[in-house]
């Protein structure tokens, strides 16, 4: 049985982007979505009170002032399309907020949670009864806390940690954790640990290699899929125009040694690519989140051991 | 009703931030300004002034100016297509956006990929012309000099462009990159003492050293009257005067040189966005700016201490001699390069070499990066499965072998033909127009955004601001698009065949009709296959429904 899929990863609390992620299903006619990691925002936009029905805010440089509920809902839309969280503050909670680094933390919780759960409800509404299979995966950008909000969907299979029948007799084999990143995230962790963790996964799979699809949010070590500007870690600046791999040597590894037919990844969202190592194909689309577009990668396996063909998109 | 306006800097929190990875501070201003600085190369400028006299009606100084606040408008542009979409692949990924997969690959093949074949020769006869063949002059080695002037030499130092870029792109731009700081830090400095020397040289000091060395170098006596005298006539005494519409027409020449700040377009990525539109601007308007203030001093040192007309004489002798015209100058066919001159001044052979050599780094700390865009390009139409999945395959050392070879083989082609085709040094400004023509379409792709890609558009950090009910962007966008327009109508409206490019250079047609039929045939072969592979290439860009 022939199997095609969409591939998208890192949409970063764009609500434009997950939308259009539970859309590709029709728009690409396949069969199971898989979404790759890093789901959450990385910002709180203030919508601060202004006077009587009046508020402003500043995004991008501009500001942005606004009467009137029909506006207000406009604006906060766009804000989460840019997958950022708007929240209605008054300039006291602003400065309470800036001066407690705790109830700020609190804040994006909450903000995240609520984005998390209207998602599922959205995703749910559309994808009753389709048939098709989407598979959500955190990265290592998200908090622990969404993958219960995740499990309570009807529609969507968690992906962290498991290993998920797809149509045809095709294994994924999941995981949203990283080798470690300068910015200190949820889900990241040396190269050994990684690499027992991924591989303490393959073990539970029991389709062939040539059925066997990874879905790690670590691009491999050393490949296109992992090029990114060279960051001086304590500054986080980028170093002029000197670029270095920083994919996973762990996962890298687990390609190398298990050989399975399909292995998709995120997390460098400038390396959009596609390579082969040895026979399988390894696929990071990029993220292009910021602009309200979906990357994406649609893959047609043949139903056999190989991968028919295979497009990278940008919707 | 809402109103968004350029924002002070308010004094309260306006964004919070969690850790989050790729929070980053994106390239640094001076990186950026390097960039631009280089791609707008004062060298490019000055072998662009060579051809300054096939018009010698013309004032070269208010071609500059008005060249200069003209190319201001691509910088606004540029800006603004990466801050909306910053993506490797540029200028194709753009069109294909906008417009459609077929319109971002014949453009952005053929300005991206294509046309760099041209480039390498051109390149490598700048270099050649502006700095090894001085230096070998003064160092006596006059058999490979006058070597290096003959068609093999030509050949021979294309080879050597192509093998350093190939090498560059093969192992990493990561000790180039290091090259480059120091580069441009060192070619400055030299620049600042030609200029220097240049000040406090009197014309009739420059005038006797410039005999002087000629007499060593070329055994010409009074080269500087003897050059006055066989190519100065016609030729201007003055960088201001001129017709306004001959100066008009010196301005697809100032392209050659004024065009390029944007060159680093396809090596932005995603950055911490904030700012970016008007970072990028002052990084590229920098570049821009910095490079025409420069030229224009030259220019003005120029007319004190070497004399504009000897100057311009001392051109339109390399061209005669280049273009077949004559047989015989006063420095035997040599281009004299204003670097030599000046080097001339101070009467120690260590002192010109070291300075030449230092100037030069202005160039060799760019020309190495002539493949980079080229094989962003080409891996981004593999990704789209416009060309085969092969072309992106890279070596397990991380060589990208295919699109290498995609760019070497008919780069070797084509400086063979402009080594050995006489006929094919004056298609020189292909180069230009071919590049001008992608431009057009992304300045139209900008012009249109609002409206074509509307999420796009509002999704990005650009200005809103309108007038008359239209973005002040799309406005910018449609000045741009049609100065660019005007330039390529001269570039191929041109009866007396001054820029090599029009209608009367069969050549030049057969070249570019080359290159832009190759590039459809490309697209429709990609499409009839994946077509047949049930796959839509068309449908790559197209956007998914959002409700």
């Amino acid at each position: 049985m022939k199997v095609r899929l969409f591939f998208a990863t890192d949409v970063h609390g764009s609500e434009v982007c997950w939308r259009k992620f539970i859309n590709s299903a029709k728009h690409y006619e396949v069969d199971v979505l898989i979404l790759g990691g890093d789901m959450t925002g990385k910002a709180i936009v203030p919508v601060v009170e202004n006077g009587p029905d009046r508020w402003q805010y500043h995004m991008q440089d501009q500001q942005h002032d606004l009467q009137g509920d029909d506006e207000i809902d406009k604006a906060e839309r766009l804000i989460r399309d840019h997958g950022y969280y708007p929240v209605r503050l008054s300039r006291e909670q602003v400065q309470e907020l800036t001066a407690e680094p705790e109830r700020l933390e609190e804040l994006f919780a909450t903000e995240r949670r609520r984005t998390v759960e209207r998602w599922v409800a959205w995703a749910d509404e559309r994808l009753a009864g389709s048939g098709i299979q989407c598979i959500v995966c955190p990265g290592n950008d998200d908090q622990p806390d969404i993958d219960e909000i995740l499990a309570t969907s009807k529609e969507i299979i968690v992906g962290e940690g498991n290993v998920i029948d797809m149509p045809g007799g095709y294994q994924l084999v999941s995981s949203g954790w990283t080798n470690l990143t300068p910015w200190d995230t949820p889900r990241e962790e040396d190269e050994p640990a990684l690499h027992a963790r991924i591989e303490a996964i393959v073990k539970q799979a029991s389709a062939p290699p040539e059925r066997l699809v990874l879905g790690l949010h670590a691009p491999p070590f050393d490949t296109q899929l992992d090029v990114a500007p060279k960051i001086d870690w304590d500054s986080l600046t980028v170093q002029g125009q000197d670029t270095a791999h920083v994919g996973s040597t762990a996962v890298r590894q687990i390609i190398d040694e298990v050989q399975p037919l399909l292995s998709l990844h995120g997390h460098i969202h400038e390396s959009r690519a596609a390579v082969r190592i040895g026979r399988t194909l390894a696929v990071n689309p990029g993220s292009s989140y910021v602009e309200g577009t979906l990357s994406g990668c649609v893959v047609e396996l043949d139903g056999k051991s190989k991968v028919k063909r295979y497009r990278l998109t940008m919707g | 009703m809402a109103t968004n306006t350029e924002a002070p800097r308010p004094a309260e929190q306006t964004l919070f931030v969690r850790k989050a990875s790729g929070l980053v501070k994106g390239w640094s201003t001076t990186d950026g300004f390097r960039y631009s600085f280089f791609s707008t190369n004062i060298f490019l400028g000055i072998w662009g002034f060579l051809y300054a006299t096939f018009i010698p009606g013309g004032s070269v100084f208010w071609a500059v100016v008005i060249t200069t606040i003209c190319v201001l408008l691509e910088v606004v542009v540029y800006a603004g297509l990466i801050s909306a979409m910053p993506r490797a692949g540029g200028d194709y990924v753009w069109q294909s956006r906008v417009f459609h997969s077929s319109v971002g690959f014949v453009f952005g093949a053929t300005g991206w990929w294509f046309i760099l074949w041209l480039w390498i020769p051109i390149y490598a006869a700048l270099c050649v012309n502006s700095f090894i063949k001085p230096i070998l002059r003064i160092l006596g080695a006059n058999g490979a000099a006058d070597w290096l002037g003959k068609p093999t030499g030509v050949f021979v130092a294309s080879l050597a462009t192509i093998a350093l870029a190939t090498y560059l792109v093969a192992v990493g731009m990561k000790a180039y990159a290091t090259f480059q700081k120091w580069a441009l830090w060192f070619g400055l400095a030299g620049i600042t003492v030609a200029g220097i020397i240049l000040l406090f040289t009197s014309k009739a000091g420059f005038i006797s050293a410039f005999n002087r060395e000629s007499l060593h170098l070329y055994g010409t006596k009074d080269a500087y009257q003897a050059t006055l005298a066989q190519f100065g006539k016609g030729m201007p005494s003055s960088m201001f005067s001129g017709s306004v519409w001959q100066t008009v027409r010196l301005i697809p020449f100032m392209l050659f040189w004024l065009l390029w700040p944007n060159w680093g377009a396809t090596l932005y990525g995603e950055v911490r966005g904030a700012k970016d539109f008007r970072k990028n601007i002052y990084q590229m308007g920098g570049g821009l700016l910095s490079a025409a203030v420069i030229g224009i001093i030259f220019l003005f040192l120029v007319v004190k201490t070497i004399g504009y007309k000897f100057f311009m004489a001392s051109a339109n002798g390399y061209e005669s001699y280049i273009y077949g015209y004559v047989t015989k100058t006063p420095h035997n066919g040599d281009y004299v390069s204003p670097t030599a001159m000046i080097s001339w001044v101070v009467n120690n052979s260590a002192f010109q070499v070291i300075l030449i050599a230092v100037i030069s780094l202005l160039v060799f700390g760019w020309w190495g990066t002539v493949f980079l865009s080229s094989t962003r390009m080409i891996f981004a139409s593999a990704f789209d499965r416009i060309l085969p999945e092969g072309v992106a395959k890279v070596t397990s050392g991380g060589v990208p072998v295919i699109a290498l070879l995609l760019m070497v083989i008919p780069s070797i082609v084509v400086s063979a033909l402009y080594a050995y085709q006489p006929t094919f040094v004056r298609l020189t400004y292909d180069a230009t127009l071919v590049i001008a023509v992608m431009f057009l379409f992304s300045g139209l792709a900008f012009m249109i955004m609002p409206w074509r890609v509307k999420s796009i558009w509002q999704n990005s950090a650009l200005p809103k601001a309108k007038i008359f009910g239209i973005p002040w962007m799309a406005v910018i966008a449609a000045l741009y698009s049609i100065f660019l327009a005007f330039n390529i109508v001269l570039w191929f409206y041109d009866p007396t065949n001054t820029y090599g490019t029009g209608y009367k250079n069969g050549s030049s047609l057969i070249f570019m009709g080359v290159l832009y039929v190759a590039a459809i045939v490309v697209w429709i072969i990609a499409w009839a296959v994946r077509k047949r592979q049930g796959m839509a290439l068309e449908a790559v860009a197209k956007e998914i429904p959002v409700e």
